[in-house]
C-alpha cells in the first residue's frame, strides 16, 4: 500500500510536467481558418494542437480531458497594437518604457522592455486576447514592435516574433497652432529628407557588409534594418488620413520598402493605392468619436466595413493598456455597422498573424499550430459571453486579474 | 489771483495758436453729414481755435477764415476707433476676446515677467494704475496712417494683463502727447486671459473670474478704509497703500471681452455682480444674442475685423460647419445690434489698410447695417459709449473741429480723402492710399 503511494507521489510532477497535454471533448471548434466543428474533439500534445476531430477521435491514454460541453473554442485573440508590458501608468514616468530619445533607432526591441508582471496583462486577458503587439513610440523610426504572448515569467518566455515590425512614425504634415502650413511643410520635406538618409546609410552599410571592407564595424541600428531592406521584416507606418496615406504609399514605393499602414482613420481616395500595392493595414479603435466635429457619428465605426469592402487584410488594435481588453468588442461595433462577422473575427485572429508573419504557428486552430486557445460560453465578440479558460501554447493561463480580484473584494464587503 | 489765472488760460491759448497761423478755416458749398442731425445737401463749416464754430446751410463766413472750396465734397466728423493702441507703443492690437480653448493665454502675448504668483494678493497681471494717456508716443506711424484714412480719434487702452490699465481718448495728431488726450479717463480695459505656464495664479478661467471678484472685493474695503482713515487718522492703523486698487477705483467704466453668447451673458452677470459700468468687446456672434444685451441695456463694441479662413493654413483641411457659420454670420451683428437698438461703436480690431477697413464694414452693410448706422457707429456712438459725445462724434457747433473732407462716399476704396482736420488743424493725406507705414515698423 505503502509502495503503491510512493509510486504515485514519483509519478506526479510527471504528470505536471504534461499539463501543455490534454484534450478538449464534446466542444464547439471554430478554427476561424475553416468551418466550425461541432461535437470536435481537440487533442494538444505537449502545446501544440496534435489533431482535430469528431466525437469518436481517440486519444492517448491518460491524457487529461477537459469536458467541452456547451463551450466554444476559439483560437487566441491578437491585438495588433498596444503598449503592453512597456507601459504601467502612462503619467508616471518610471512606469513607462515606450520610447527612446533620438530620430532613428531601429536597434530597440520592444521585448526586451516588456514587464511581464504588468498589471495590465491578466486583465488585457480577461475578454479573450492572448497574444499583443508590443509597440515601441517616439522619434522616426521608433523601434521594434515585439509580438507577446501575454502569459510567462520572463520576456523571453513571452516573445512570439521579437521583430514583428519595425516602427516608422512617418512624419505628418499638419499646420497646427500658430505654425503656417508653408512652415509645416519645409518641416515635413526636412524629415522626409533626413528619413531617406538615414535609410541610404541603411543601404550603403548592406552593401559594405555583403563585400567585406577592411575597417568595417557592426552597427546594432544601421544592422537592425537589414531586415527591413531585405523584406523581412516590414515597417509599420503610421499614417492617419488621406494625404498621410498617399503620402507614405509613394514614399515606400520610391524606398522599395514592405508596409503594414498602421492606425489608418480615414482613407479617402488612398484606398484603391492601399488595395492595389495589397498593403496590410492596422485600423485605429472602432469605438471613437469622429476626427471632426462635422462627421458622420458613425465614421470610425465604418471605416472596417470600408476596407473589407475595398479587399484589403486588415487588422484590430487597441492603441493602448487600460481599454485593450475590449479589442473583441471593437471588432463588434464594426459588425454592427456592415463588417461581416466572419471578416471580424479574423480581423483579432488569422489576419494579425498573417501581417506579422506568425500566421504558420498561431493565430487559428489547427493542427500543428501552437493551442494558442480560449474555451468561451458563447461568441467572443458579444459582451455577455465568459472567457472560462485560457490557454497559452497549451499552457492553462489563470483568468484571474485585478479586475476580478477587485469584484471579489467589494462583492464581500459587509 | 484773477490775472494769474487769466495768464494761464492764455499760456494754455498761445501754443496752439502759435502753430496755427490761420486759426479760422471755413468749408464752403459742401456736403455735410452732420450725424447728430440733418444732412445739408449744400452748406458750410466755420472751425476756429481747433473747434466747430458753426454750422449750417447759410452760416456766413467770417472775413478772416481761410476759405476751402467744397464744392463737390463731403464733409464727416472724424471717424474714432473705439478700442485700439494707437500711439501707445505696442506692437498691432490683435485685441482677443478670450484666451485659447483650455484656459491657455493665446500666444503672442507672454505674461508680463516676475515673480510667480500664489493668489491674488499677489495681484498678478494687474497695471490698472497705467494710463494710455501717460504712454503715448508720437513715435507709432499709425498715428499718421490712421490720420490719413480718416480717423482722427481714437479710444486707446494697454491692453496686457487682465487688469490692464485705463485708456484714454486720443486725437490722431499733435506737437507733443499731452497735446493729443481729450480724456484720459477712458476706462479699465479688462481681460479673462489667464496667466501663462509658469505665471502662477490665475491660470484658468475659473481663476481670472474670482481673481476679478476678489479685487473688486478689496477695492471697496480700501475705499472705506481709506474714508475711515482720512477722516480719524490718530488711533487707527493706517490702510496699506495699493496701487492696482487705486487704478481700479479710478476708473470711470471696465471693458469687459464677450464674443459669444455664453460670454455675453456671463459678462453682464458680472459687469452687474461688480456694480461696474461696463462696455462689452468683441461680440462678433453677437447677432444671437441681441435680446439679452438689449434687456440688459448693453452698450458694445464690435470687432470689425471680422473672422477669415487662416491665410496660410493646410489646404486640405475641412473647415468646420461652426467655423464657416461663425465667418458667414458675424457681420451681421451689427445690422442686428442696430436693429435692436442695442448702442455701439465699432473698433478696428487692428486692422491697418484702408481697403480691408472698407471691406469690413461694406460686409456690414451688405449684411443690412445702413450707411447712416456704420457712420455713427464710427463717429457719435463711440463719442457716446465713452462719455465724450459733448465734443467729439458729429459736426456741431462747440465740438472739437475733427472733420473728414472726402471727394465720394466713405467706405468706398476710390474715395478720395481731401482733408482731414484734427483739431482744427488741415492735413492733406497723399491722394493713393497708400499701405500703412506702420508696416514698417513693425
Amino acid at each position: 500500500m505503502r509502495r503503491i503511494l510512493l509510486a504515485v507521489l514519483a509519478a506526479l510532477p510527471l504528470m505536471g510536467a504534461a499539463d501543455d497535454t490534454f484534450a478538449i471533448r464534446a466542444a464547439t471548434v471554430h478554427p476561424v481558418s475553416g468551418p466550425k466543428l461541432e461535437n470536435a474533439t481537440l487533442l494538444v500534445v505537449n502545446g501544440t494542437i496534435a489533431e482535430i476531430g469528431n466525437a469518436k477521435l481517440a486519444v492517448p491514454k491518460g491524457t487529461r480531458v477537459i469536458d467541452g460541453k456547451g463551450l466554444h473554442v476559439y483560437p487566441g485573440i491578437i491585438d495588433s497594437s498596444t503598449q503592453v508590458g512597456l507601459s504601467e501608468i502612462s503619467s508616471v514616468r518610471e512606469t513607462s518604457d515606450v520610447s527612446e530619445l533620438g530620430d532613428f533607432k531601429p536597434q530597440l526591441r520592444a521585448a526586451v522592455a516588456i514587464n511581464p508582471s504588468s498589471e495590465h496583462i491578466p486583465v488585457i486577458r480577461a475578454n479573450g486576447t492572448t497574444t499583443a503587439l508590443a509597440v515601441p513610440g517616439g522619434g522616426l523610426i521608433a523601434g521594434q514592435a515585439s509580438m507577446m504572448h501575454l502569459d510567462g515569467w520572463t520576456w523571453e518566455d513571452m516573445t512570439v516574433r521579437r521583430d514583428a515590425a519595425m516602427v516608422l512614425n512617418f512624419p505628418t504634415l499638419s499646420a497646427s497652432g500658430d505654425r503656417s502650413f508653408a512652415d509645416a511643410r519645409r518641416n515635413y520635406d526636412q524629415q522626409i529628407r533626413n528619413l531617406s538618409a538615414y535609410l541610404e546609410s541603411a543601404r550603403r552599410y548592406q552593401k559594405a557588409k555583403a563585400a567585406p571592407v577592411p575597417d568595417f564595424r557592426i552597427d546594432l541600428a544601421l544592422d537592425a534594418m537589414l531586415p527591413v531592406l531585405e523584406g523581412k521584416v516590414p515597417l509599420l507606418v503610421g499614417a492617419e488620413r488621406e494625404r498621410a496615406v498617399r503620402d507614405a504609399i509613394a514614399w515606400a514605393d520610391r524606398e522599395k520598402l514592405k508596409i503594414v499602414l498602421f492606425n489608418v482613420r480615414r482613407p479617402g481616395k488612398a484606398m484603391t493605392e492601399i488595395k492595389s500595392r495589397n498593403i496590410p493595414v492596422i485600423l485605429g479603435p472602432t469605438q471613437e468619436l469622429p476626427l471632426e466635429e462635422d462627421d458622420p457619428y458613425d465614421e470610425a465605426f465604418t471605416v472596417p466595413l470600408e476596407f473589407h469592402k475595398a479587399g484589403v487584410k486588415f487588422a484590430f488594435g487597441t492603441f493602448g493598456n487600460q481599454f485593450a481588453r475590449n479589442l473583441p468588442y471593437q471588432a463588434a461595433t464594426a459588425v454592427a455597422f456592415g463588417l461581416p462577422y466572419e471578416e471580424a473575427l479574423k480581423a483579432i485572429t488569422i489576419n494579425p498573424a498573417e501581417i506579422f508573419g506568425i500566421s504558420a504557428i498561431t493565430g487559428s486552430v489547427e493542427k500543428g499550430k501552437w493551442a494558442d486557445l480560449i474555451l468561451t460560453d458563447g461568441d467572443p465578440l458579444e459582451v455577455k459571453t465568459q472567457v472560462k479558460r485560457m490557454f497559452i501554447k497549451g499552457k492553462e493561463v489563470d483568468l484571474d486579474s485585478r479586475h476580478t480580484r477587485l469584484y471579489k473584494k467589494y462583492m464581500a464587503r459587509p | 489771483m484773477k490775472t494769474r489765472r487769466l495768464l494761464v488760460a492764455l499760456a494754455l491759448l498761445a501754443a496752439p495758436l502759435a502753430a496755427e497761423p490761420p486759426s479760422a478755416v471755413a468749408i464752403r458749398n459742401a456736403r455735410i453729414i452732420t450725424v447728430s442731425g440733418a444732412t445739408l445737401d449744400r452748406g458750410s463749416v466755420v472751425l476756429r481755435n481747433g473747434l466747430i464754430e458753426s454750422v449750417g446751410a447759410s452760416t456766413s463766413i467770417p472775413a478772416d477764415a481761410w476759405v476751402v472750396e467744397g464744392e463737390g465734397l463731403t464733409v464727416y466728423p472724424g471717424l474714432i476707433d473705439a478700442l485700439s493702441t494707437v500711439g501707445l507703443n505696442t506692437p498691432t492690437p490683435t485685441i482677443q476676446t478670450t484666451g485659447r480653448r483650455g484656459g491657455g493665454p493665446p500666444t503672442g502675448d507672454p505674461a508680463p515677467a516676475g515673480p510667480v504668483s500664489r493668489g491674488p494678493e499677489d495681484r498678478p497681471l494687474n497695471t490698472s494704475y497705467l494710463l494710455a494717456a501717460d504712454q503715448i508716443t508720437l513715435a507709432d506711424r499709425r498715428i499718421e496712417s490712421y490720420r490719413n484714412m480718416g480717423f482722427t480719434s481714437a479710444v486707446s487702452f494697454p491692453t496686457r494683463g487682465i487688469f490692464a490699465g485705463q485708456g484714454a481718448v486720443i486725437n490722431l495728431s499733435g506737437q507733443r502727447p499731452s497735446a493729443m488726450v481729450i480724456d484720459p479717463s477712458a476706462g479699465l480695459y479688462l481681460t479673462m486671459r489667464p496667466n501663462g505656464f509658469g505665471g502662477g495664479f490665475p491660470n484658468s478661467l475659473m481663476g481670472v473670474i474670482a481673481y476679478i471678484r476678489q479685487i473688486y472685493l478689496d477695492a471697496g474695503q480700501y475705499k472705506e478704509a481709506k474714508a475711515i482713515y482720512a477722516a480719524h487718522p490718530a488711533g487707527n492703523k493706517r490702510p496699506e497703500y495699493d496701487k492696482t486698487l487705486e487704478g481700479v477705483l479710478a476708473a470711470t467704466r471696465i471693458l469687459l471681452p464677450a464674443q459669444n453668447p455664453k460670454e455675453i451673458h456671463r459678462m453682464l452677470r458680472f459687469a452687474t455682480e461688480l456694480k461696474q459700468k461696463a462696455l462689452l468687446y468683441g461680440l462678433q456672434e453677437g447677432f444671437l444674442a441681441t435680446d439679452v444685451l438689449k434687456a440688459r441695456n448693453a452698450a458694445v463694441l464690435l470687432n470689425l475685423r471680422w473672422p477669415e479662413r487662416a491665410r496660410d493654413g493646410d489646404p486640405e483641411a475641412v473647415e468646420s460647419m461652426r467655423a464657416l457659420e461663425f465667418r458667414d454670420k458675424a457681420p451681421t451683428t451689427a445690422a442686428a445690434l442696430a436693429k435692436a437698438g442695442v448702442p455701439f461703436a465699432f473698433y478696428l480690431g487692428g486692422l491697418e489698410r484702408a481697403s480691408e477697413i472698407n471691406a469690413a464694414i461694406r460686409k456690414a452693410m451688405a449684411a443690412g447695417l445702413t450707411e447712416a448706422d456704420a457712420i455713427k457707429a464710427l463717429t457719435l456712438s463711440a463719442a457716446r459709449l465713452f462719455g465724450v459725445d459733448d465734443r467729439l462724434g458729429s459736426i456741431e457747433p462747440g465740438k472739437i473741429a475733427n472733420l473728414v473732407v472726402t471727394k465720394g462716399p466713405l467706405f468706398e476704396d476710390r474715395t478720395e480723402m481731401k482733408y482731414v482736420f484734427v483739431d482744427g488743424v488741415k492735413y492733406e493725406p497723399a491722394p493713393a492710399p497708400a499701405a500703412p507705414a506702420s508696416e514698417a515698423t513693425r
